[in-house]
């Protein structure tokens, strides 16, 4: 008896042998090309910020944890959040800022939602009603205005998604031109978590009479702080 | 004509009756089209990026045995459970044994194209599971009890006001809930939101998988796909098993051509990549491990037909990576939609991939919707020749005497009148008459015989009363 597996790679191998597979050849010529000089630090983050505001996301320019934190209790009080979810403080692109939250009144929620059915229910539950999710970023994508989430020991995935704002602290030395640039830096990056996301913009939906619509499962809002 | 492509007509002549249709249609594939249009002309080097992305995809499958092998290996390790489904009734079989066994009640879904092509989510019902579609589209197909008629926008058949009328129905929904398209997205969430906290399970499909670190990444824009895959403590995923890249690098070369060609976004907002389920810490202090995430990871690598249609001319169709570019810019998808051609995957991609799976047999017509005018292949993102692949198809229903007798017969006749000139003209005089004699205010009705079957569906035109050559000739001597 074989079992599917072998008989799904011995079908293949069959296919392969018959099959007629252009294009893995010497037929293509195109090889897209990267920017050749690597663009600055000031560039990248003009170029993100740009990419950012145009899919309706918002880019913050600060430097010291006062700062960041003051924008953070401003977004805070905007929008109606007294406690936030959020990525551990050496996570974030700015040092010490758990600590100038709490002090401005802003409580971090933190959580392990438990691997057993009977009590993961309550603990995700408990989550839901966090009107602000608090991350870093392990890199910051300048041509997409896209943000590279890595999940970890004190970097959940459900702060970037289930709140309905969205903060990032990213110290700006973590841009970089492009995913392609990224993955030849970090080429196992994608194997760093069980989730690594790239976050481009506030959830978003055209489904209906291709109307643009913003948050419909993620985040309504999105802001970026990039830190000096 | 054969039964499938009689209903194939009829499916068409109720497409083209319905005026809301076909002016949906207009608005959608115009506009998905501009922004593909557009995004590639903002993207430096768009015809290589194509190239890069094409041979991410042809490498990838001319190895198909040694890249899923070595991709199911990186994902065990990383403590995924693999699960081979040769049909879709091993698919099906499979996933409603991981709900069964674990006491699974809800299961939450994220788009996938896949499932519908198992046909899952009835299998579940079976089972006892409620599933619950999570894509704002694909919630109100399942409302309607309907089937998704674009790959990327399944609902470009209802008009708002039908959707407001489905959810006051379906969800009870008061006046100012359906007031507008924003109030319906909101509750949308609301409702979904709901399913979401509570389901045991999340399904999604795969839009490309990483071979060398037994990665699956999938894409959407709405962050539905985000909470299927992080909230429930099951993923099971299905992918379908030629989607598959070497590398990282492979993935980027893909993703920076997909969101492009589907949406014209530069990106979609959420490219979600999956290695295994959640990572636990070493037992002990709380907070060692990742605080969320699903505790089982389930991949189901789908075959269904897909390892014979790679030992066949239509082999190329496998570099697909489903971004329904070529639906919109398909002359023929963009007056009758994607329900007329009656199978899961419509347009000239579904005109390929539907014959290439179940058997040309039952869905050669499809490959004849056609003019091949090329424009599907012009906006592929991987350069899929899929003019080629539509004749390929046409040619292997002829090769299996799908035909009827009488055109097999006359082919070689026509064939051979064709290739002699004199004889040639000979024949063209002489039908011409036999056609105006037949003709009534200009046009032919309708033809005798078998040939009736062309008429059935069109007029066809008098042939003027003298032919090109005919003229041409005579020109020729007034100019001399």
């Amino acid at each position: 008896m074989t079992s599917p597996r072998e008989r799904i790679l011995a079908s293949l191998r069959d296919g392969l042998l018959r099959g007629r597979l252009p294009g893995h050849g010497g037929d293509l010529a195109g090889r897209a090309t990267e920017t050749p000089a690597a663009p600055t630090l000031a560039e990248m983050a003009e170029q993100f910020s740009a990419a950012l505001t145009g899919l309706s996301g918002h880019v913050h320019r600060a430097s010291g944890t006062a700062a960041v934190a003051e924008i953070i209790e401003g977004l805070a009080r905007e929008h109606r959040a007294g406690a936030f979810i959020g990525w551990d403080d050496e996570y974030l692109g700015c040092a010490g800022l758990a600590a100038a939250l709490a002090f401005r009144g802003l409580a971090r929620v933190t959580y392990d939602v438990s691997d057993q059915p009977e009590r993961r229910g309550a603990d995700v539950q408990a989550l839901a009603g966090i009107g602000l999710g608090l991350t870093g970023a392990h890199a910051a994508l300048a041509d997409i205005g896209g943000l590279v989430l890595v999940s970890g020991p004190g970097r959940g995935r459900l702060a970037s998604v289930l709140p309905p704002v969205h903060v990032a602290v990213v110290d700006e030395r973590r841009l970089r031109p492009s995913l392609a640039a990224l993955l030849r830096e970090e080429p196992r990056l994608l194997d760093a978590g069980s989730n690594v996301v790239i976050v481009a913009g506030p959830s978003r939906t055209a489904d209906i009479e291709m109307t643009l619509t913003h948050g419909v499962h993620g985040p309504k809002h999105v802001h970026v702080i990039l830190t000096a | 004509m054969t039964e499938a492509a009689l209903a194939f007509h009829r499916r068409i002549d109720a497409a083209l009756a319905d005026a809301g249709l076909r002016q949906a249609l207009a608005l959608t594939t115009g506009r998905l089209l501009g922004g593909r249009t557009a995004a590639f002309g903002a993207l430096p080097g768009a015809d290589a990026s194509r190239d890069d992305a094409r041979r991410a995809r042809a490498s990838a499958v001319a190895r198909l045995d040694a890249y899923l092998d070595q991709f199911a290996q990186a994902a065990e390790a990383r403590g995924a459970a693999i699960h081979w489904a040769e049909t879709a009734a091993d698919a099906r079989r499979i996933i409603t044994g991981i709900a069964r066994e674990r006491g699974i009640r809800l299961a939450v879904k994220s788009k996938s194209m896949a499932t519908e092509e198992v046909d899952l989510n009835e299998a579940l019902e079976h089972a006892g599971v409620r599933v619950v579609e999570t894509d704002l589209g694909e919630f109100v197909v399942q409302l309607g009890g309907d089937r998704p008629s674009h790959i990327i926008t399944p609902i470009i058949h209802r008009s708002r006001q039908d959707v407001a009328a489905l959810f006051r129905e379906k969800l009870g929904a008061a006046p100012e809930d359906v007031a507008d398209i924003p109030a319906m997205t909101a509750l949308a969430r609301r409702v979904l939101r709901a399913e979401f906290l509570q389901a045991g399970m999340g399904i999604s499909g795969v839009n490309v998988a990483v071979a060398e670190t037994g990665s699956v990444c999938i894409v959407t824009n709405e962050g539905n796909g985000r909470l299927a895959t992080s909230l429930p403590r099951v993923h099971v995923a299905l992918l379908g098993l030629e989607r598959i890249v070497p590398t990282a690098a492979d993935l980027a070369a893909v993703l920076t051509v997909l969101a492009r060609s589907a949406t014209g976004q530069a990106s979609s907002v959420y490219t979600n990549v999956i290695t295994g389920p959640r990572r636990h810490g070493p037992a002990g202090p709380p907070n060692a491990g990742e605080p969320d995430g699903p505790d089982e990871l389930h991949i189901v690598i789908l075959d269904n037909g897909r390892s014979r249609l790679l030992g066949t001319p239509l082999a190329e169709i496998l570099y697909c990576v489903r971004c329904g570019a070529c639906l919109n810019a398909c002359p023929v998808y963009r007056l009758i939609g994607g329900h007329a051609y009656g199978g899961v995957y419509p347009g000239p991609v579904g005109s390929v991939v539907m014959p290439g799976l179940h058997g040309v047999e039952s869905w050669s017509e499809l490959a004849h919707a056609s003019s091949l005018c090329g424009a599907c292949r012009d906006v592929c993102p991987v350069k899929i020749d899929l003019p080629r692949l539509l004749l390929a198809v046409r040619r292997e229903a002829a090769a299996k005497q799908l035909a009827p007798l009488w055109i097999r017969a006359a082919m070689p006749i026509f064939a051979a009148v064709a290739t002699r000139p004199r004889l040639y003209r000979w024949a063209g005089r002489a039908a011409a008459r036999v056609a105006r004699f037949l003709a009534r205010e200009g046009w032919i009705r309708r033809l005798p015989g078998p040939l009736g079957a062309w008429t059935a569906s069109r007029d066809f035109p008098v042939p003027a009363p003298r032919s090109f050559v005919d003229a041409h000739q005579a020109r020729q001597e007034v100019s001399r």
